[in-house]
């Protein structure tokens, strides 16, 4: 009886049930969110669309359901005391303008894939989060700006499918192409707000969000997609077939897409020069039991595609376009782009939830994800550089020598003065020659600025007329002569290497991954979650060849080393002989250097094998008026590079840091190649070609801890206030000096290493600290949150590799001691106005900076000295100096940004939406090696001297003019203090002339600011037709205006401009040219208008 | 059911119908050679509707263009000048520009590239040679006829190779003298306050044509084929006789400039050439070269520091202009200067000692700067390509006795031999 009795209670108290279902097909829909708004109480669909909320309060309530794809649902009901109030099903209308939304999203992400020099236009923050007012209006509004939330690098966000970690251990990014074009595989996912409670894994200071794709959240039934869009593809065909759950317990998904481009073969428009074909597939299933389900999950998409670039300002307006691509060329009168990036991600997961009790839940997951990534690129070896935006291809070229540099100025040897009789100033075109008399007033360029009267008038308009009517020889890569160089090379020189190879660099990555969590909810207000995750990856790196363009073989030598190997016998004292080594990319007898076009790895053929294994636990307690959680992991991490071939410059580096170790009493020379491939080498275990040298490994241990607290004000407004911190190993991308080459790397992690405290334990560990404070309110009429954040790292670490001009070859800089700190508020509001029309505004406006400056270790990868103590003349190999970063911006996309959103909905379901956008404050990526200490002061913190500093050089002009030029000295301490210099209002210095050299950041948000706004807008509906079926039609068109004034980002060129001084024979003597316009810097444009049509029919 | 099976065919047509996605197909050597001249007529005459013409070098030299003033005359419509330590004093008429018409009639001149830049000695620059066996426009080809053609572009010979035949479309380039050197070329103002004795050189000059400008006028015909630019085999005495008394003559000697000449029977004496006006004789200006011996002193004979070490090349400390050292024939009666650049690949390559006897073959030019024309400091010197053009019958494997070329070592004393 008493049992009875209890069940009858159970029963009674005040509850609520009901079930979720699409209004097209009828079907269940799975996971979708309830929330009683009164009350903050929330569960969530289960997979027959059904839920239960039990021990509520007898009020009125507003129901709050919300879903993946679907139209936000809101039902009123009235809750009586100790009853089951019963729904009828609830039908959720789907949003077929996001869902369209986010396939763009999908794409865009995709495209922007890195290359393997790192140098990418960064990519928009892409996953969004349909329930947070902020996240759902801002990830899709503001991609086109590559706004990124707070202003992290995507390195900080984590990506997850069904628990599994999916970012690359090397770079810390998710791989979007995986996933090409499967619109209903990344449809369902759970997203999580920076430093909240979790439930997949503890997180960090980003996004989480964790892709769904269990085959039961698909409705039954079939559904096939066609697209049309002017972007990087032209169209996108797609079918989906869903069985639903089956009687048998099993439900199975499958979809199909094909996207593709055939080579764009007009100049000017978006995607010149680019083809584009990629198959998508996606094969879920999943079976269901009382208490468990199991899923089975393989996707993959083998995908072709060509690639653009970031270009010089000075080529843009040439060409008149923003859409200018270098990367292609006509070959036998078609379309050839040189990089063809062909990437195929096969991955299978299975993923196990059982639910052991009413208070305990357990989910295991295992997978396996083989990335295959490659580009190829034009390599060429003693021949005329191919790119056809190289510098001195360009009109601008011709002004090299002919800017006034010191000599000019007042006290100068051949000092100029203007029209006015005043002293020119560097940095502008000299206008009369050594006798003072005036060349006249020169001529008006092609961009409208004055040229000087010292370049020939008509030899620079022949160039100009040449990349204005975008000459295929000029302009485009020119396959014909790049043939012709080879073909005619095999008649002299037959067994010789050919000039020019289209080469193709590997950049794969295998990972095996396995997650366990658990949660238990045994104790009243107590959620109890402890999850384990492991993985383990492999980059692998290597080189094959595409196509030998016409030439009969390429002879595998580093052509850096082999231009410089008089240089590298003179000042390591060996003879050419004894250092033909060095141009080597392999030195053990037996290897073939002669490569023919076919699979062999040749130039590089290397594997970073990493580890990692994190342990978290969370506590959360739910109270009436208040919610606390708190959170702690431990992240053990591990990298280790082994290379199948023996470099030459690793050898050569050896040998030298012997001799350094010798003289010096330091033992460095290990560190090119680690202490465990050196007795490799000394017990001749690996004297053959493909035998692995295994490289020093290298272990990390950090912790997280974060905590927060939610005070619930009443049902509708919300306090929260979160905070963690934490230490972050680097990634491999940013810890190997020069993976290529050798196993040297950073300094830091060296000191990590050997740690005998707690401070070096944690050296080459990134700190950060985040805090964020939200308050959330929530209304039938509007809705929405303000939210503060502020996050602090230290110690940051990268890594840059350029053209040195004054070492005169390739070299890599190091820095550590990076910190960072991102501020700055994101606010969002939906005002719902009548019955047909919702308004949003959102704002995020931040301020991310660096608060420290870096110290740096550049060295040249060919193994030339970097430099010479004056005093004693010995040559500096690594040069240690301070990069002055303290103050400038991080260049993550616009730090300031707002848009307003006007949508629309219609009963008989049509929608349509506009939203205007504006950014701002988005600032240049700095180029570290142009503000180098020692170029300020004339001496590197090591103390070598450095040729051509500004102070130096221009010292006269400080005094002379109000140039505003940067001059600093230092103090005992070796800091730096500026004396007659401008600071801006960070306390950076200025120069402000001429800006490209070397000064204040630049702004990149466009000089109109009209040219600021981005509209965007799109219209949809919604057909139903019989017998559950639908038709739906989206159209959404991205920057209806056609601003093409917008930047989206750009990089200062490392590459300094530099000139040698004649009849000097000190070490590397040059001084900083005044040609600002040598390198300048490159920009990212955001396309024009542009558009992407769907037509979807479910069956 | 009927419908999904129509549908699932439908789209697999569809995705096989696009999934090709080849690049086009390879070039062959028809494709990017002109292999014979029906093809470069029709060419020509397709890219010239208003007619052309093909020089060779000297006959384009001589064309009514070239107004030999040397005054800039033939673009008067910008002031253009020299420094005022040449102008109006500038008799020899050392520095020219003359433009060659942008428009009309094409401009063509045809030769044979005859240097190499891979070892270091010619940088952007290449040397054509007349082919021996074609005239033009009445013109017949004077033997050994050789022109410099200035380039922007850094290892060109990687696309324009030695042996190769090319035809360069003129029009807008111009034809120049730099120092009395003739070069096919653009007119820049020469700023290069750097230079030695720079006075004399800034103002406008010949300069480097862009790299782009220059691919688009310049056609390849057939492949490369060394065996057919032609050397001129002299003795040293014969070489004195026809070339060195000539420099005198300005307006000869510029014609006689980037010839290929092959001198037979030289040895290098391990001597340099001190510049010294004063001396009356060659032999009272020569000075033999330091040997290195670091046990003595680290720096002389050291190529890094001293410039007149026994190499090819020592440093110049950036000054750039070639060095040089002697070879005589036997009985040292006669000698010449073989110059090399401090950048060149065998530059601190220790000279080989005198009993090495063999030929050397180059380009004519001038040693050291002759931005003044200086006879009496400044004769003709022989730039070899590369080190393959030194002694080659030495280097031989079966030569006796066989000269192995050995580099300077720091710390390590020069060998005796």
């Amino acid at each position: 009886m008493a049992v009875l009795m209890l069940s009858v209670a159970a029963i009674a108290q005040t509850s609520l049930r009901g079930r979720v279902i699409d209004e097209s097909t009828q079907t269940p829909i799975v996971g979708a969110k309830i929330t009683l708004a009164n009350q903050n109480i929330s569960t969530t669909t289960n997979e027959s669309g059904e839920f239960t909320l039990l021990y509520l309060d007898a009020v009125d309530e507003e129901v709050i359901i919300e879903a993946d794809g679907y139209l936000a649902g809101l039902e009123l009901i009235n809750l009586q005391a100790n009853q089951l109030l019963q729904l009828d099903d609830i039908r959720m209308q789907q949003d077929i303008v996001t869902q369209a939304q986010d396939e763009i999203l999908l794409n865009l992400t995709e495209e922007e894939m890195s290359d393997d020099e790192g140098r990418s236009q960064s990519q928009a923050s892409s996953s969004s989060a349909s329930t947070d007012v902020f996240n759902s209006n801002t990830s899709f509004a503001w991609s086109t700006a590559r706004y990124r939330n707070r202003g992290y690098q995507s390195n900080v966000e984590n990506y997850y499918i069904e628990g599994l970690n999916f970012c690359s251990q090397e770079r810390g990014q998710f791989n979007y192409s995986a996933m090409g074009g499967l619109n209903d595989a990344s449809r369902y996912k759970e997203v999580l707000n920076p430093i909240e409670a979790t439930n997949f894994t503890f997180g960090g200071i980003g996004q989480s969000t964790n892709y769904l794709m269990g085959a039961s959240r698909y409705a039954q039934g079939w559904k096939v997609g066609v697209a049309g869009t002017n972007r990087n593809y032209k169209a996108r065909v797609n079918a989906t077939y869903s069985s639903g759950i089956m009687d048998n317990g099993w439900a199975v998904t499958a979809q199909l897409a094909y996207r593709f481009s055939p080579y764009v073969d007009m100049k000017g428009i978006i995607g010149e020069g680019i083809k584009y074909y990629s198959l998508g597939y996606f094969l879920t299933a999943e079976k269901i039991w009382d208490n468990a389900r199991l899923k089975l999950i393989t996707f993959g998409a083998p995908t072709e595609r060509g690639q653009n670039a970031a270009v010089t300002q000075e080529v843009y307006d040439l060409t008149g376009s923003i859409y200018y691509n270098p990367y292609w060329g006509y070959q036998n009168g078609k379309v050839r782009n040189s990089r063809i990036v062909k990437s195929y991600d096969p991955t299978v997961i299975a993923a196990y939830e059982y639910k052991i009790d009413e208070n305990q839940f357990i989910k295991a997951a295992v997978g396996y994800h083989y990335s295959m990534y490659s580009n190829s690129a034009i390599n060429f070896y003693n021949a005329p550089d191919p790119r056809p935006d190289y510098y001195r291809n360009l009109p601008s070229a011709m002004w090299d020598g002919q800017i006034a540099n010191r000599n000019s100025m007042a006290g100068g040897a051949g000092q100029l003065f203007d029209e006015s009789g005043n002293h020119y100033p560097w940095g502008l075109f000299i206008g009369e020659d050594a006798n003072g008399k005036s060349f006249g007033s020169g001529f008006i360029g092609h961009d409208g600025n004055l040229v000087g009267p010292s370049v020939d008038k008509a030899q620079y308009n022949a160039l100009v007329d040449l990349w204005k009517a975008r000459d295929n020889k000029t302009t485009q890569i020119d396959w014909e002569g790049i043939y012709a160089a080879n073909i005619s090379n095999n008649a002299i020189s037959p067994n010789g290497s050919a000039r020019y190879i289209l080469e193709r660099r590997h950049n794969d990555i295998q990972e095996a991954n396995a997650s366990f969590n658990y949660v238990n909810t045994q104790f009243d207000h107590l959620k109890m979650t402890l999850g384990v995750e492991g993985k383990f990856s492999q980059g692998i790196h290597y080189k094959t060849m595409d196509d030998l363009l016409g030439g009969n073989q390429w002879i595998d030598i580093d052509a850096f080393a082999d231009r410089d190997i008089k240089e590298l016998a003179s000042n390591s004292g060996m003879t050419q002989e004894d250092i033909a080594n060095v141009v080597k990319n392999e030195i053990r007898d037996g290897y073939d250097e002669t490569i023919l076009a076919n699979g062999r790895h040749f130039g590089y053929d290397y594997r970073i094998n990493m580890g990692n294994v994190k342990a978290w636990f969370q506590n959360e307690w739910t109270f009436n008026e208040v919610d606390l959680y708190y959170a702690i992991q431990l992240n053990y991490s591990s990298m280790q590079r082994t290379t199948n071939m023996y470099n030459g410059r690793a050898w050569y580096l050896t040998t030298l840091a012997m001799r350094t170790d010798a003289q010096n009493g330091t033992d460095n020379y290990w560190k090119y190649l680690g202490h465990q491939a050196l007795k490799q080498l000394e017990n001749g275990q690996v004297n053959a070609p493909g035998n692995i040298l295994v490289g020093e490994a290298h272990h990390f241990l950090d912790p997280s801890f974060k905590l927060g607290a939610t005070y619930k004000i009443d049902g509708r407004n919300h306090l929260k206030l979160n905070a963690l911190a934490e230490t972050r190993a680097p990634y491999a991308r940013d810890a190997y000096i020069s993976q290529r080459v050798h196993d040297r790397m950073v300094e830091t992690i060296y000191t990590h290493d050997q740690a005998k405290n707690l401070k070096d334990f944690y050296a080459a560990s990134e700190k950060l600290a985040s805090v964020d404070l939200t308050y959330e309110f929530n209304y039938p009429i509007v809705r929405g949150r303000v939210t503060g954040f502020f996050t602090q790292s230290w110690d940051g670490t990268e890594l840059n590799g350029y053209y040195d001009d004054e070492a005169r070859t390739f070299v890599n800089q190091a820095m550590s001691g990076i910190g960072k700190r991102y501020m700055g508020v994101e606010a969002a509001m939906a005002v719902k106005l009548g019955t047909y029309f919702t308004l949003t505004g959102v704002a995020s406006v931040g301020d991310y900076r660096y608060t420290s400056d870096a110290t740096s270790i550049t060295s040249a990868e060919n193994g030339m000295p970097m430099a010479q103590r004056d005093a004693t003349k010995e040559l500096i190999y690594e040069v240690r100096d301070k990069v002055l970063l303290k103050g400038l911006k991080i260049s993550t996309g616009p730090q300031a940004n707002a848009s307003l959103k006007l949508s629309f909905f219609h009963p008989k379901m049509w929608f349509a939406d506009v939203t205007v956008s504006y950014h701002d404050w988005n600032y240049l990526s700095v180029a570290p090696s142009r503000r180098m200490q020692g170029l300020f002061t004339g001496t590197r913190t090591d103390g070598t001297p450095v040729n051509g500093w500004f102070g130096d050089e221009y010292a006269n002009a400080i005094e002379t003019t109000d140039n505003m030029l940067l001059d600093c000295d230092m103090d005992e301490n070796g800091n730096v203090t500026y004396k007659n210099a401008v600071l801006d209002e960070n306390g950076v210095p200025v120069l402000k002339y001429p800006y490209n050299l070397m000064t204040m950041q630049e702004n990149l948000a466009a000089v109109n600011p009209l040219n600021r706004f981005i509209i965007d807008a799109s219209v949809g509906k919604l057909l139903y037709l019989p017998n559950r079926q639908s038709l739906s039609i989206n159209l959404s068109v991205s920057n209806l205006t056609n601003n093409t004034h917008f930047k989206t980002g750009g990089y200062q060129q490392a590459r300094l401009p530099r000139a040698v001084i004649q009849g000097e024979k000190d070490y590397h003597n040059s001084v900083i040219t005044a040609n600002a316009w040598k390198y300048p810097s490159k920009y990212y444009y955001a396309w024009g208008v542009n558009f992407f049509l769907s037509v979807t029919y479910k069956f | 059911m009927k419908t999904n099976k129509y549908l699932y065919f439908v789209l697999c047509s569809f995705v096989l119908a696009f999934m090709s996605s080849c690049e086009p197909k390879a070039l062959t050597e028809d494709d990017v050679l002109i292999n014979d001249e029906a093809k470069l007529q029709k060419l020509l005459d397709e890219a010239n509707p208003d007619g052309y013409k093909i020089y060779n070098i000297n006959s384009l030299l001589a064309a009514p263009y070239m107004t030999e003033n040397g005054n800039f005359k033939s673009d008067s419509s910008m002031y253009r000048t020299r420094s005022k330590y040449i102008a109006g004093k500038d008799t020899m008429q050392l520095f020219s520009i003359d433009t060659l018409p942008t428009n009309g009639k094409g401009i063509y001149l045809r030769g044979r590239i005859a240097t190499d830049d891979y070892g270091g000695n010619f940088y952007k620059t290449l040397v054509i040679q007349q082919l021996n066996d074609w005239e033009a426009d009445g013109n017949p080809a004077i033997d050994q006829q050789c022109l410099r053609i200035s380039v922007d572009m850094g290892s060109a010979s990687g696309m324009f190779h030695q042996g190769q035949e090319i035809i360069i479309r003129c029009n807008g380039l111009a034809i120049g003298r730099y120092a009395n050197q003739p070069q096919l070329c653009i007119p820049t103002y020469n700023n290069n306050i750097y230079a030695s004795s720079f006075t004399q050189k800034v103002g406008w000059a010949p300069g480097r044509i862009p790299a782009a400008k220059f691919r688009h006028a310049a056609l390849m015909v057939g492949s490369p084929d060394k065996s057919k630019l032609t050397y001129e085999t002299l003795s040293l005495a014969e070489f004195e006789t026809k070339y060195l008394n000539k420099y005198n003559d300005v307006a000869g000697a510029r014609l006689l400039d980037a010839r290929l000449i092959k001198l037979t029977d030289v040895h290098f004496t391990s001597s340099y050439d001190t510049l010294d006006s004063k001396a009356a004789t060659y032999k009272a200006r020569e000075r033999a070269c330091n040997r290195y011996n670091p046990a003595e002193n680290d720096t002389i004979g050291n190529p890094e520091e001293d410039k007149n070490a026994c190499t090819f090349a020592p440093t110049t400390a950036n000054v750039g202009h070639p060095q040089s050292r002697y070879v005589k024939d036997a009985g040292d009666a006669h000698q010449v200067l073989i110059s090399a650049s401090e950048y060149s690949r065998y530059a601190h390559f220790y000279l080989p000692a005198a009993k090495y006897v063999g030929s050397i073959t180059g380009v004519l030019s001038y040693y050291f700067d002759n931005g003044g024309y200086k006879p009496d400091q400044t004769k003709w010197a022989i730039t070899p390509n590369n080190m393959d053009d030194i002694l080659p019958e030495c280097q031989k494997e079966d030569a006796d006795p066989r000269w192995t070329p050995i580099e300077w070592k720091k710390g390590t004393a020069q060998p005796t031999e």
